[in-house]
Formats: structure tokens, C-alpha cells, sequence
């Protein structure tokens, strides 16, 4: 197969509506991942209805949200390094040895390099993209309803054992996700399913209304407990260019990362969070011989960085092939491909070639953007780190109740937002992690779809979800990573 | 072993119960025909089942979770909710502007930003995000019902 997709794909990303949305995603998506109080996938849900509503193209609207996804991996570093509070989940670990570097007086050091190595990231990332894309697609052909189920088993049990410090509530999470979405009428037979007579869940919960409630309302309420804890900002700047040895010091890292990250992102559900741990806690493993990780190593800036970009990158290889998100902030995506009825899997590259192509392409200008933005021009998003949570936070309720009213036209929609978003911020303090829910709910209806046509294939013999070589090693390797963690501890605990 | 009904284990009995609710509810699904062997109830019964095993497990292995906030905090935090509650009760009569600026306005002032520059607050943010959804992306927003018999 040619990859001539991709070719087209530049001619649709360099058109100036593409390339002033992919400009406008870069930095919007910069000024997200900055500001601790909104993650990418909020912000990303906050955008999603706005966009459909004013009538952008599919191809117009995923290029924003995809340029603002990445550019939240790079903003993400900015409050980690300067405020020691992560902008995002994925810029966890750059606080180790960012926020060191940064008290040591080198903080526009700790920047560059840190938005260097999330550009590499970032570029290898969409080079393995155009690769596992066209490669998986030719493989995913092979997917019938059976090998579906199956993987969506895969999703779960990679989700269980790499997402959440409790596998329990990671899959309580799942589940009580997949619950949500058997609400509303069940396609086959045409019966309501926990409607209770309301009409406006015959079409089951909508989409928006639960991410949004899920992780704007909930965080609302969350910012308002730290709030007073208050943290001190790092203004002294120092060089704004990394030093040459700097960068030498920290290419292997870099690459390291990359790969790491890449390989994670392609695993079902995990993202750039996880990408960036392991990443860190290997290139620690191997490079950490006097015990300068930590206290501001750029080796532990970059490898996690490095990281987190080429997952959020890969993250799209099995949302765009398969179906099924790479992450939770892919799983918005996959709900944005919906709104517009497009069915991602296999079948994409074949009838959506400019799409995708131009998805991969605006990837690739995103990252050369966000490198020219974020490089001289980090002073800019440092100061947003002066906005107070009073302005800031009226402001994401107020996009809140707009994105979801200008996709129901329905109070009643409003009012269960505000009703998920209590319980979740119930479920937040009680340590659960929002991403499995969002998962299980984008992908219930898939599964026991699946399922059922499975069934019905085989005439109820569940041995169809044993037969094909696809699914066997499916299933080989979703017993392999659920038992890994436990495996692992275990020879561990018999090392020591 | 002694057990202590922290919130955890609160959390494993209230979904256990729901788990309880969700099956009793799906086994009342009616339907006059499946074209497959499950049917529509088999699949929400299977996940009250794993729900309710995992709600087991959660009893017994509760973890950790965060500390409840407590006092003004936590009235506080609950205001928030009821505020965009309350917004969203009277986005029709009143309109997005007027919501907006209550929105805007009260939640300033839960985050402490004094009666003043709340108020000042809920006009800017009204007036902006009204020029920049209705006027400048198109997007429809109710203007109230109770000013529409007002105007000329």
C-alpha cells in the first residue's frame, strides 16, 4: 500500500484554514498544559463542542484538537519546572529534576531543553505514527467482532496493570464506565435500558456532558482544597539556550525516552502518564551512578519529556487503526470522530486517507510550531502562571456549561453534568483515576457489540473467542501484562 | 482482622448496593426480540457482577484515599456545583449574560476574590465570553425569556 495518504495529508494541513487552526491548537494547547487547574483532556472537551458547533470540518476540527493535545505536552513542563506543580498528569516526572535545575538559577535552561527534547519526542513519535499506522491497519483487516472483544480485553487489562496506583478501582473505573453506556436504547433489540421513561437518554449520556462533569466540574472543586496551599512561582530565568554539553549529555536519554514512550503510547489506554514513569524510572536505572537524579539532572528532564510527546503521539496508532483510544485524551478524540460519524478502525486509512494523512501532517507542523513557540516565547506562558484561580475558574465553568448546552440545547443536560461532576470529585478523593471510567464508557457500546455479534456468528459457542491465531495472542498478552506487575514485585521482593 | 469503615470501605458498600440496583433493573429490561443469543439484559448483568466482585475486593483492600475537606472548605467546594446548578435553572428565563455574570460573580468570590472584584469580574467575563460565543462563533444562546417581553 502507498503512503501517498500522506502526501495528500500535507496539502490538507498547509491549507491556511488548517495551519491557522493547527497555530491556534498549538498555542491554546501550550497555554492548557501550562496552567495546573486544566488538563488536556479538559481542555480538549471544552473545545470539542465550540468546534462542531461552529461548523469546522471534521479534518479542521481533529487537527485543533490534536495540535492542542500536543502542545499541552509541552505546556505541561512549563508549571512543573517553575511552580513544581505538574501542568498535566504527563509532566509529573519533569518536576523531579526540573524544579531543581530551576532553584539552582536555571530555569530557562531546564525550558529549553526540555521543549528540545519534547520536539524529538515529538518527531520520532509521528515517524513511528505513519509507520504502525499503515502497518497496523493491514493487520487490523484480520479484526472481526470476536478479535475486537478480545482486544478490548487487552485495553482493560493494560489499564488495570499500568494505569492507577490501585488495580481495584482501575477496574471499578472501567467498569462503572462501561455501565454509562448501556444507558439509552440498546440498537438490536430496540429496548430502553435504564432511561426511566426520560427521553432525552433514549440516545443514551452524552458524550460531552460526561467528560466535561467528569473532569471540569470535579477539578473545579478540587482547585478550591488546594487553593490555599498557595506555591511560590520561579521568575529568575537565567540563559534562555541550553548548554552544548547539556544537550550531548542528554541525547541518549532523549532517544531513550522517545522509544520508551512511543512503545507505551501504542498500548491501549495507557498514555503519555505512564510513558513518562517508566521512562524516567529506567533511564534512572541506567544513568543514575552517583546519585544526581533527583536533584536536577537534565538526564531526568529529558528521557520523561522525551517521553511523554512520542506517547501522545503514538496514542493515536490504535485510536486511528483500531478504534481504541491510546489514552484518555484520544478517547476525547475518538468521541470528536463519533460526533461527526466517523467510525475509526481499520478501515480509516481507506476511506478517511485525508483525515488521517492530514492528521499525521499536522502532527509533524505542530511540533515544528510548538518548538518556535515555546522556545523564545516561554516568558509569554510562565505569566499565565500569575493568573489567579478567581478569574480562571469562572472562566472554565462558564466554557463548561457552553460546551455542553450548545451540543443538547437541554437543561436537564446541564444539570446531570453538575450531577457527574459531584460524583466525580467523590470518586477523585477516593484515589480513583477519571481516565478508566472515560475509557470504559468509549468503548462499552463497542464491546458487547462485539460481543453479541460474536455470539450470534458462532450461535452462542464461546469458543469463537479462542479460534483465530489474533485473538490467541491477544489473550496471551492480557494475561501477561495484568500478571506482570505482580510478577515483577515478586521477583523483586526474591532479589532483595 | 478488625475493619474500620473508613471511606473506602463506605465507597465498596455503596457500590456493591448499586451493583445490587443495576442488576435488579437490568433483569427488568423488557424487549419483544434478540437477533443474537445475549439479548440486551446479559451484558448489564454481567457487569453488576464484576461490579459487585470488585466492590467485594475494595472492602477488603480499601487503599488509600485523599483527605475530605471539612469546615467553609467544604461548603464552600459544594457551592461551586450548586452555583452552576442554580445557572443552569435559570439560563432560559434569564439568559446567558445574566448566568454568566451570577456564574462568574459567585464562584470569584468562593475563591476569595472579594465582593468588589467579583462584581467586576462577572461583568467583564459576561460581556466577553457574550461577544465571543453569540456575536463572533454564532453560537446559540438563550437571551432570556423574562426580557423578551421587555423589548421593544
Amino acid at each position: 500500500m502507498s503512503l501517498d495518504y500522506l502526501l495528500d495529508g500535507f496539502v490538507v494541513a498547509l491549507s491556511w484554514q488548517n495551519l491557522l487552526v493547527g497555530l491556534l491548537g498549538c498555542f491554546f494547547g501550550t497555554v492548557i498544559g501550562a496552567l495546573p487547574a486544566i488538563g488536556p483532556i479538559n481542555g480538549i472537551a471544552l473545545l470539542l463542542p465550540i468546534a462542531y458547533t461552529i461548523g469546522l470540518p471534521a479534518e479542521s476540527t481533529i487537527i485543533l484538537l490534536s495540535s492542542v493535545y500536543m502542545g499541552s505536552e509541552y505546556g505541561g513542563r512549563i508549571s512543573s519546572i517553575l511552580l513544581n506543580v505538574p501542568g498535566d498528569a504527563g509532566a509529573v516526572m519533569t518536576a523531579l529534576d526540573g524544579n531543581p535545575l530551576a532553584k539552582q538559577g536555571r530555569a530557562g535552561e531546564a525550558l529549553a531543553i526540555s521543549g528540545i527534547s519534547s520536539f524529538v519526542g515529538g518527531m520520532l513519535g509521528v515517524v513511528g505514527l505513519a509507520f504502525f499506522a499503515h502497518l497496523l491497519s493491514l493487520l487490523a483487516i484480520g479484526f472481526g467482532p470476536a478479535e475486537y472483544f478480545v482486544l478490548m480485553v487487552f485495553s482493560f487489562a493494560t489499564l488495570a496493570s499500568m494505569v492507577g496506583k490501585e488495580t481495584v478501582k482501575t477496574l471499578i473505573g472501567c467498569t462503572l464506565g462501561l455501565i454509562l453506556a448501556t444507558v439509552g436504547l440498546d440498537p438490536t433489540s430496540g429496548a430502553y435500558r435504564f432511561t426511566f421513561n426520560e427521553p432525552e437518554l433514549g440516545s443514551g449520556i452524552e458524550f460531552v456532558m460526561l467528560v466535561i462533569g467528569l473532569f471540569s466540574i470535579s477539578e473545579a472543586i478540587l482547585l478550591l482544597e488546594q487553593h490555599s496551599a498557595g506555591a511560590t512561582i520561579i521568575r529568575q530565568m537565567g540563559r534562555t539556550l541550553p548548554r552544548i554539553a547539556d544537550l550531548v549529555l542528554s541525547a541518549g536519554a532523549t532517544l531513550r525516552g522517545s522509544l520508551i514512550g512511543f512503545f507505551m503510547g501504542v498500548l491501549p489506554g495507557t498514555g503519555a502518564s505512564v510513558a513518562s514513569s517508566i521512562a524516567y524510572t529506567t533511564e534512572k536505572r541506567i544513568s543514575d551512578r552517583h546519585g544526581t537524579f533527583g536533584k536536577g539532572d537534565v538526564r531526568g528532564l529529558a528521557s520523561p519529556e522525551a517521553a511523554n510527546n512520542a506517547a501522545a503521539t503514538a496514542s493515536f496508532v490504535p485510536m486511528l487503526t483500531l478504534g481504541v483510544p491510546g489514552s484518555g485524551t484520544t478517547a476525547v478524540m475518538l468521541g470528536a470522530l463519533m460526533l461527526y460519524n466517523i467510525q475509526p478502525g481499520p478501515q480509516m486509512l481507506t476511506e478517511q486517507p485525508l483525515l488521517v494523512g492530514g492528521l499525521i501532517a499536522a502532527l509533524f507542523i505542530a511540533n515544528i510550531l510548538l518548538l518556535i513557540l515555546n522556545l523564545p516565547m516561554v516568558g509569554i506562558f510562565a505569566r499565565l502562571l500569575t493568573l489567579p484561580n478567581w478569574i480562571l475558574v469562572p472562566g472554565i465553568l462558564v466554557l463548561s456549561v457552553v460546551g455542553v448546552y450548545s451540543t443538547n440545547a437541554s437543561v436537564l443536560a446541564l444539570l446531570m453534568m453538575v450531577g457527574i461532576g459531584i460524583l466525580g470529585w467523590v470518586l477523585r478523593k477516593l484515589a480513583f483515576d477519571m481516565a478508566p471510567i472515560l475509557l470504559g464508557f468509549v468503548l462499552g457500546h463497542l464491546m458487547e457489540v462485539n460481543l453479541r455479534n460474536a455470539l450470534a456468528i458462532s450461535g452462542g459457542e464461546l469458543g469463537i473467542f479462542f479460534q483465530s491465531p489474533i485473538s490467541i495472542v491477544l489473550w496471551v498478552f492480557a494475561v501477561v501484562i495484568a500478571a506482570a506487575p505482580y510478577l515483577i514485585s515478586r521477583l523483586a521482593r526474591k532479589a532483595t | 482482622m478488625k475493619i474500620t469503615f473508613d471511606s473506602g470501605r463506605v465507597a465498596a458498600i455503596c457500590l456493591f448496593v448499586f451493583a445490587l440496583l443495576f442488576a435488579w433493573s437490568g433483569s427488568r429490561i423488557e424487549y419483544a426480540f434478540a437477533s443474537d443469543p445475549l439479548g440486551p439484559r446479559a451484558f448489564p448483568l454481567l457487569l453488576a457482577a464484576a461490579l459487585a466482585v470488585f466492590s467485594i475486593w475494595l472492602f477488603f483492600r480499601p487503599g488509600e484515599n485523599e483527605a475530605w475537606p471539612r469546615g467553609i472548605i467544604l461548603w464552600k467546594g459544594l457551592g461551586i456545583p450548586l452555583t452552576v446548578a442554580l445557572a443552569a435553572l435559570l439560563l432560559m428565563p434569564v439568559g446567558f449574560f445574566g448566568v454568566t455574570f451570577l456564574l462568574v460573580s459567585v464562584i470569584a468570590w468562593i475563591f476569595d476574590a472579594g465582593l468588589r472584584r467579583a462584581v467586576i469580574s462577572g461583568v467583564i467575563q459576561a460581556a466577553l465570553w457574550q461577544v465571543v460565543f453569540v456575536h463572533l462563533l454564532g453560537v446559540y444562546l438563550p437571551s432570556g425569556s423574562l426580557w423578551e417581553g421587555l423589548a421593544p
